[in-house]
């Protein structure tokens, strides 16, 4: 050390202290363990208790440990699609194990669990459509993080979900900003996976502000460095996204090549239904370039396979495009026979009940003779929506 | 069953990880960040620990530390409340990535050493400044009487013709 206190080392070793080192390794294998334990662990105890009761877990010992948590955040994730009431159960019962962790692991490592804890809680209330609890739930999970200055790349992961909020309730200008900020934190990580998922989620936010020339450039900026990664899935998806943003601008040439791309890359990676979607994005274009009637005979074959596949929603999708081909051509007898039509395989489905009364709406619209395909767009944007905040309310102006 | 002799082998991984980043980290936070060496030692410390929560999802290990250690000594200094002109010293003190690469991969004192014997004299003259007497990039500038930005070029290509030198040194001995 010279005389200010610096190290002052040619080539940089410096080796650590043998017990920081022993210290990291048994951590490190404790942790591994318990993810190794909790494996089976949280599934058995999950399905073998009833939701209602799953509080009661707090006080099981072979949940209070890092993996458990883990798979607790999994669980979460995966039944937030399936049943986000369940899911926000969860999210409350892991909350409630990060409370008695103090002192069982490094701080670094308690308030990382803990912040992951209170993420996944919001994203839950925020799937329920519970924004102001969802908020406060963000402010605890950053607070968790705030004074570890290690735990950057967590408070970024925290971010994301907080400017997916903030998309939600329309603050769209304060959403751009923090997923900037995100994406400068995962830049510098060299977290690849997440600059991707920024990037996309800035383009849906365009996409869903109408903003479609910007979605579209934002969404090719994309390109070249997830074709660099070699990740086709991800190139995919772009493509499709790329080919539906060029629908809406009307740019039918560069539609009809992404969206060919799409159908094709979806095709090769084994993705059939992918690839139905992206054909979607063709029968639009066709209704869109005027081409009326190839649109809906493009359209209908795609609905009946999402139909065939019990993919009720992608099916109701994909017929109010039908629908909107329909008044195109001044056919309201057929788009609202198709939209009752829509409304009961909804019902059976048991689908969202706001999803059925937009539609009730329209279909209501379409027998006055009073329907817009303004309107249809609205339904359809609205129940497309609903997917991740089912609890918002539908309004048309 | 894990068996003993995964436990094992897991148990050298982790150390290697810790003893293989551990000194580019502190180096970071200690040379570029000015961080004072105790509490560089402790950011890494907690830098490496943060990563094993995330172990398995982490692509690229190496860019991943040097990011974390970037944000932590930054997180550090907004705490601590810089004093200094942060911005300034850090910008001429901003070390070229690939002279860390460089730095890590000499093994030791005595490998530096010989590495600058290597050199001629004033390329020599300019690492001894820098590493052995401790100087800042501003201080190896007015020295030298060059700016600032032009001494860093100079140490970068005085670190890469030593290690060429040195590589070189080894095959043909």
């Amino acid at each position: 050390m010279n005389d200010r206190g610096k190290i002052v080392q040619m080539g940089g070793r410096r080796a650590p202290r043998p017990q920081l080192v022993t210290e990291f390794a048994e951590i490190a294998r404790r942790m591994q363990d318990e993810r190794v334990a909790a494996a089976n662990v949280v599934e058995r105890l999950l399905r073998d208790t009833p939701t209602e009761q799953w509080r009661d877990l707090a006080g099981r010992p072979e949940l209070r440990t890092s993996g458990a948590l883990e798979k607790l955040g999994n669980y979460v994730t995966q039944a937030l699609g399936r049943d986000p009431r369940q899911a926000l159960t969860a999210a409350q019962l892991a909350m409630t194990l990060c409370e008695t962790l103090d002192g069982e692991y490094p701080a670094v490592v308690v308030a990382q669990l803990s912040a992951h804890a209170a993420k996944d809680l919001a994203k839950a209330l925020l799937y329920l459509g519970r924004f102001d609890e969802a908020l406060s739930a963000l402010d605890v999970a950053e607070a968790r993080v705030a004074a570890h200055g290690a735990l950057a790349h967590d408070l970024a992961i925290v971010r994301v979900v907080r400017a997916t909020l903030l998309h939600e309730i329309n603050r769209y200008d304060d959403a751009f900003a923090l997923l900037a900020e995100c994406k400068e934190v995962f830049r510098e990580h060299h977290d690849h996976k997440r600059l991707l998922l920024c990037g996309i989620n800035e383009g849906v936010l365009l996409h869903r502000m109408r903003r479609y020339r910007e979605a579209r450039e934002a969404y090719l900026l994309l390109l070249p460095a997830t074709a660099d990664s070699g990740d086709r899935d991800a190139m995919a998806c772009l493509y499709n996204v790329i080919g539906h943003c060029s629908v809406d601008l009307g740019d039918f040439t560069a539609a009809e090549m992404y969206l060919s791309r799409a159908i094709e890359l979806f095709h090769t990676l084994g993705q059939p239904l992918q690839a139905a979607k992206a054909e979607l994005g063709r029968g639009r274009m066709f209704v869109r370039r005027g081409d009326v009637q190839r649109g809906i005979a493009h359209l209908r074959p795609i609905r009946a396979d999402f139909m065939r596949h019990r993919m009720t929603e992608e099916a109701g999708l994909c017929g109010l495009e039908i629908v909107d081909a329909l008044l195109a051509r001044s056919a309201a007898g057929d788009a609202e026979a198709l939209a009752r039509q829509i409304i009961v395989e909804f019902t059976a489905a048991a689908l969202n009940q706001r999803a059925i009364s937009a539609l009730g709406y329209l279909t209501e619209a379409i027998a006055a003779r009073k329907a817009s395909r303004d309107l249809v767009t609205t339904v359809r944007e609205y129940i497309v929506s609903l997917r991740t905040s089912p609890e918002r309310p539908f309004a048309f102006v | 069953m894990t068996s003993p002799t995964t436990v094992r082998v897991d148990d050298q991984l982790f150390e290697a990880v810790y003893e293989q980043y551990f000194p580019l980290l502190t180096q970071i936070a200690a040379f570029k960040f000015q961080v004072p060496d105790t509490d560089a030692e402790a950011l890494v410390h907690d830098v490496l620990i943060s990563y094993l929560r995330k172990a398995h999802d982490i692509v690229d290990l190496r860019p991943w530390l040097i990011g974390a250690i970037c944000y932590a000594s930054r997180h550090y200094w907004r705490l601590n409340g810089r004093t200094t002109g942060a911005e300034a010293e850090v910008a001429g003190d901003r070390v070229d990535p690939a002279s860390l690469r460089i730095l890590d991969s000499l093994p030791d004192q005595l490998a530096a050493r010989e590495a600058l014997e290597c050199l001629g004299p004033r390329y020599r003259e300019i690492l001894h400044m820098r590493y052995f007497e401790g100087c800042t990039v501003k201080e190896v500038a007015s020295r030298l009487g060059v700016k600032t930005k032009y001494a860093q070029k100079l140490i970068t290509k005085c670190l890469r013709r030593a290690e060429r030198l040195y590589s070189q040194k080894g095959r043909t001995r």
